[in-house]
């Protein structure tokens, strides 16, 4: 399912740190009109389960997570269109 | 190796471990709240300190403990505990969680214990000193609520404990928490291995190693449960400059137990990897650390000193740093993460 989904926009977060990649991430997907699909690569773990969380408070909506290796993972966000 | 050395290194490892499992980092739980409205590890201290709490008052009640809470400095909590908060904000993680990253291979993380080493040490026995000194008042008692109301500290501890514990269960109990739902697909080796804790968990373990250290480092001849800062400084005191007369002691090889601590579970959990920012990530975490080095040692303690350990020993100087850690993170928090994107 969502292999097919193709990312309107990629956002690298790795490497850095807390909480930059939460922020990063909302700030991004604020700024996309809605049905946009954001690609979040990351690698901090508290993120990974921290953004989900806090995805839907602003009606975002978490496609997929998916780990590559270790704590590298694949997230695919479908944005809300708070612009 | 002496026995000090032996039991501080066995808290820390735990400690980190745990830490690491739950992602457990008090400057997420106070920042967090205005940045995200996420409340999930502040869930996660509550439950730590009343364990706490209640355990050191069964502990103290059965006369196994002597609590001892740290000194009321008045400006020097209220200053150096602001300036902490803002310190852990810009290194991205409190001292707990700057330390137990560090087992992560987070490089920022590393700058910030690096950071808060230097200015620590400095303050305690540097050219910061006439500072702290200066915000102290020339003679501190260590009041606790305890001793304010002219109560047994056991007996207080234990009535605020519960009645607290109680009010929470009665008003969460039919509270649906997305967070505390078991993930019945995977098997229980996962979930405490591979997959983060939940709040609950993660509250409980940091809640009963609290609790035990005291006895433990007590026994060492250190007469306080868990602290961060102290420990790198100590080590800053034997390895680099030498200081006559300074080992490694309970609390130096603590701190170096988290990192172990937090390495094998990074490593078990395959969430190991050495991770750089960008060098204006990693000089802006030493910034952060170099901040909090002041503040902490300002105060008498950082995070973990007065918020994990102070308060359930009631202090008075504790209740007020943590009051300010929480200020100085809320305030920064919102002109570096919620004014610029308003």
């Amino acid at each position: 399912m969502s292999e097919e989904t193709t990312p309107t926009k990629t956002l690298d977060v790795c490497g850095k740190i807390c909480p930059y990649p939460d922020m990063n991430t909302m700030t991004t997907l604020k700024k996309m009109t809605k049905g946009e699909v954001l690609e979040v690569l990351l690698d901090y773990p508290m993120s990974v389960e921290r953004i989900p969380r806090n995805l839907k408070k602003q009606g975002h909506k978490l496609i997929s997570v998916e780990q590559i290796d270790g704590p590298n993972h694949r997230m695919l966000i479908e944005a809300f269109g708070l612009k | 190796m002496t026995t000090a050395i032996l039991t501080g290194l066995i808290v820390g490892i735990i400690f980190g471990f745990i830490m690491q499992r739950g992602r457990f980092c008090m400057n997420s739980a106070i920042r967090d709240t205005v940045l995200l409205q996420d409340y999930t590890l502040l869930k996660s201290v509550g439950i730590a300190i009343l364990i706490e709490m209640f355990g050191f008052g069964l502990m103290n009640a059965a006369g196994w403990i002597e609590p001892s809470a740290k000194p009321l400095f008045g400006w020097a909590n209220f200053v150096g505990s602001f300036i902490f908060g803002i310190g852990m904000v810009l290194a991205g993680g409190c001292a707990s969680g700057i330390t137990y990253r560090v087992g992560e291979g987070m490089m920022g993380a590393l700058a910030a214990v690096i950071g808060l080493a230097t200015t620590g040490t400095l303050t305690a026995m540097g050219f910061l000193k006439p500072i702290m000194v200066a915000l102290r008042p020339a003679e501190a008692t260590s009041p606790t609520l305890a001793s304010v109301f002219g109560m047994e500290y056991w007996v207080l501890a234990l009535i605020i404990s519960i009645v607290a514990g109680a009010i929470w269960y009665f008003a969460a109990r039919n509270k649906e928490d997305d967070a505390l739902v078991v993930d019945s697909s995977a098997s229980l080796n996962d979930r405490v291995f591979k997959k983060g804790w939940n709040w609950l968990v993660t509250g409980i373990g940091i809640g009963i190693i609290g609790m035990i250290s005291l006895p433990i480092s007590a026994a060492a001849g250190r007469n306080y449960p868990l602290g961060i800062t102290a420990g790198w400084i100590q080590w800053v005191k034997v390895v680099i400059l030498n200081t006559e007369g300074q080992a490694v002691n309970w609390i130096a090889a603590m701190v170096l137990g988290i990192v172990i601590g937090a390495f094998i579970a990074a490593l078990i959990a395959g969430e190991f990897k050495f991770r750089f920012p960008k060098w204006g990530m990693i000089g802006q975490a030493f910034l952060g650390g170099l901040v909090m080095g002041f503040g902490a040692v300002t105060s008498g303690g950082c995070n973990v000193t007065h918020i994990l350990s102070g308060i359930p020993l009631l202090s008075i100087g504790s209740f007020l740093a943590a009051i300010s850690i929480a200020l100085g993170a809320w305030a920064t928090a919102y002109f570096m993460f919620v004014r610029p994107n308003k």
